[in-house]
């Protein structure tokens, strides 16, 4: 326990401490933190309860048009602002700029959570590749439908609001990079206190044999939805501060972006670790440090080594890189291996 | 937990990682100017990033190999360092970041297409980073009141509305019917509302009105459409995979039609890959090699086709062309401003009034360069089945007369 503080104390210091350490790196630090929300949601359902998702990224995008949204929408004419691909200009003083942000992200995480609660209603009773299958047309549809809306600016895009002209050229950098990271340790205290109630067991037993825990007594539909439900949430938020960041909002490139965000969020759980807490951070972090080295050092050529990537670690790391140390260290998981007992069962065969 | 020490141990060799991969570049080192830029080279737009990345390198070793660029008394040589965008403004946006935060780069070109620029210039304008760009044309970017953006382009709604202009005077001046197929993404959206304001000023009719999908490989509902609404003009627009869709499909299924006006026809090579399905297609352009402008690095169009030839292999389209002006532009800037401040170039950039074999070059306040017209070309084959791209309009650069209407396929 004294050791975990100690962890969670120092990586709390790195992470404020992070983009004055490296002011250079403060986007790639933001979208990182992202990054690890959506894995870390990801796992909820994916790792833990065992139903992969494609989804998740129809709430990320959601959240993202819907802070944009109101961040306009409360002081100016959305459908101006958009309109012939943004053509008039306003303005957002400071206060109207945050005020904007602080609605609109709390409405990026509450209604996609809701859609959730539907959807989820409808679609979770679909099991293993049907309900991933589903779920893969949920991004593609969403971003198909939203590329023709016209207040939110259709296949022209979304320019987001600029930032306001307060404090030096890194405020905005230092002000994204704390609103996400504010998100992952948000997202992080949620998660791990889920993890220690009944309500992870739950998902363990849907995810190792739903029928029994049905006949158990466990509602797990119930359970089901609201760890989507839970999901949702955090992915609304990291959309809306994703759109924020990048500035401009297209339909299937940047918002609903399945090819990309969609895939990535489940490989790096994958990479990770599925159905462990500390698997989609590691396995985010690991990721994008390779994603940016392959966008640096391959170009032209990054996806081809991303591709390399992936299949070393569906074939050297099926388990991910914490089930990988578990099973060389297991002694330091708590583990014991009672080396008699295992090489009577060696023998035995 | 030992647990715990992994992790830490983890969490220390990213800090080592991070620390030592902070490189030090700086805009100007010795002798060099280091331009950045985000370009397409893989993802939907690959083919004319490319373009794109010719455009750029072609004119970076003219200017280096006839003298570079003087500064204070100095010869300083142009680079580039590139990144791949995918395509994605998200990326884009990421990238313009990097490439200023990080490789301390501090004059850009732009990335290919509008939606990329859209979402790299709220970057370069936040840390006051000149960007000159050559393919990003939508309106909206230039009236955003971005003071560092410049581009030696014409905007996206001039593209085609000469063409509703060109069918309703082949109408005996009556209106005519349009049928209109966009693709959904920021320029070829603008090009629809450029099409838009023609046909109310004209008094013309919209018969159809389609949004294609990103990445466009069928447009065979819209063709069926325009088959039995018989328009005056079908007019389609989605970067160069639109182009050949839109041949392909046209070729396949015998659409006639007495117009049909598009983009990116050469960026496509159309006349090339679809040969005499291709004749008649009416294409707008930034740029054509028989216009007679003339500069002192690549002499005229002409030469500057023949030179791109012999160096890619394949003829120059208007996306390289204007990429090449855009280093023309930077050069001259730099040596008016005679300083590399940002701000000092960005104000010779926006005093730039200067010929190029592209055409002429001078900003408006927007940064739209408002001194070069659209032209637009008619695909052309001859018996033998070689095709030429030959200016039709504006009649000032036309070098052959517009083919109107177009025959219909049972007497091709």
């Amino acid at each position: 326990m004294k050791n975990n503080i100690i962890l969670y104390v120092g990586i709390l210091i790195f992470g404020i401490a992070a983009p004055f350490i490296f002011p250079a790196f403060k986007v790639q630090l933001s979208i990182l933190c992202v990054l690890i929300v959506l894995a870390t949601t990801w796992n909820i359902q994916g790792g833990e309860m065992g139903y992969n998702s494609f989804g998740n990224i129809l709430f990320y995008g959601l959240g993202m048009y819907l802070c944009a949204s109101v961040q306009v929408g409360m002081f100016f004419p959305l459908a101006e602002w958009t309109e012939s691909g943004g053509e008039k200009t306003f303005v957002h003083t400071p206060t109207q700029f945050f005020q904007g942000m602080a609605v609109g992200l709390i409405v990026a995480a509450v209604v996609p959570t809701i859609v959730a609660g539907l959807i989820g209603y409808s679609i979770l009773g679909l099991r293993g590749h049907y309900f991933a299958i589903c779920t893969l047309g949920l991004g593609v549809a969403a971003g198909e439908i939203s590329g023709g809306i016209e207040i939110i600016g259709a296949g022209q895009g979304f320019t987001t609001p600029p930032f306001p002209d307060v404090g030096s050229l890194d405020s905005r950098g230092e002000f994204f990079y704390f609103l996400s990271f504010f998100t992952l340790v948000l997202t992080f205290i949620a998660v791990r206190s889920i993890y220690s109630t009944r309500f992870k067991l739950i998902l363990n037993a849907i995810r190792d044999n739903e029928d029994k825990a049905e006949a158990m007594g466990i509602e797990t539909m119930k359970y089901k939805i609201i760890g989507w439900m839970i999901s949702a949430f955090f992915c609304g938020l990291a959309g809306g501060i994703m759109g924020g960041l990048v500035g401009y909002i297209d339909s299937t490139d940047v918002a609903f972006d399945g090819r990309e965000m969609g895939v990535f969020m489940v490989l790096m759980a994958i990479l990770g670790g599925k159905g462990t807490l500390w698997g989609p951070i590691i396995g985010a972090t690991v990721f994008h440090i390779f994603k940016e080295g392959f966008w640096t050092f391959f170009l032209g050529w990054q996806y081809v080594a991303l591709g390399v990537l992936i299949v070393v670690i569906v074939i050297y790391f099926p388990e991910g890189i914490m089930g990988w140390l578990r099973e060389k260290y297991p002694e330091r998981f708590g583990e014991v291996v009672d080396e008699k007992d295992r090489k009577a069962q060696v023998e035995l065969k | 937990m030992k647990l715990n020490k992994i992790i830490l141990s983890f969490v220390s060799a990213l800090v080592i990682l991070f620390s030592t991969s902070v490189a030090s570049f700086a805009k100007v080192v010795g002798d060099k100017i280091i331009l950045g830029a985000a370009i397409s080279l893989t993802g939907k737009y690959s083919s004319n990033g490319v373009h794109t990345q010719n455009g750029y390198n072609m004119a970076v070793d003219r200017i280096n190999s006839m003298g570079g660029v003087k500064v204070g008394g100095k010869t300083y040589k142009f680079d580039i360092i590139y990144y791949d965008d995918e395509s994605n403004p998200k990326r884009a946006a990421q990238l313009a970041e990097r490439l200023i935060s990080q490789d301390g780069v501090e004059f850009m070109l732009g990335p290919y297409s509008s939606g990329l620029t859209k979402a790299i210039a709220p970057v370069t304008e936040k840390y006051g980073v000149p960007m000159v760009e050559a393919n990003g044309a939508s309106r909206s970017l230039f009236t955003k009141g971005y003071k560092y953006l410049f581009a030696v382009l014409a905007p996206a709604n001039l593209y085609l509305d000469v063409a509703i202009d060109l069918a309703v005077e082949k109408n005996n001046g009556k209106p005519v019917t349009v049928a209109m197929a966009f693709e959904q993404d920021a320029f070829s959206q603008d090009v629809r509302l450029g099409v838009l304001d023609a046909i109310k000023r004209t008094g013309s009719k919209k018969v159809i009105d389609d949004k294609l999908p990103k990445e466009l490989n069928d447009m065979a509902a819209t063709l069926v459409k325009v088959k039995q609404m018989k328009p005056d003009v079908l007019v389609v627009s989605g970067h160069t995979k639109g182009a050949l869709t839109a041949i392909r499909q046209i070729s396949e299924m015998k659409v006639d039609v007495p117009m049909l006006a598009m983009t990116h026809c050469d960026a496509a090579k159309l006349s090339k890959q679809h040969g005499k399905n291709s004749q008649y297609a009416l294409c707008a352009s930034q740029w054509h090699k028989t216009l007679t402008y003339k500069d002192n690095f690549f002499k005229d169009g002409m030469t500057y086709d023949a030179d791109f030839t012999k160096e890619f292999g394949y003829a120059p389209p208007y996306q390289a062309a204007e990429s090449s002006a855009a280093l023309l532009v930077f050069k001259d800037a730099f040596e008016r401003a005679n300083s590399f401040d940002q701000k000092k170039v960005r104000d010779a950039l926006a005093a730039t009034n200067m010929q190029t074999f592209y055409g002429n070059i001078k900003f408006a306040e927007g940064g739209q360069n408002v001194d070069k017209p659209m032209v637009l070309f008619q695909v052309m084959c001859d018996d033998g089945g070689k095709c030429e791209n030959k200016v039709v309009a504006p009649t000032k650069w036309a070098s052959a007369k517009l083919i109107h209407p177009i025959p219909s396929w049972s007497k091709r």
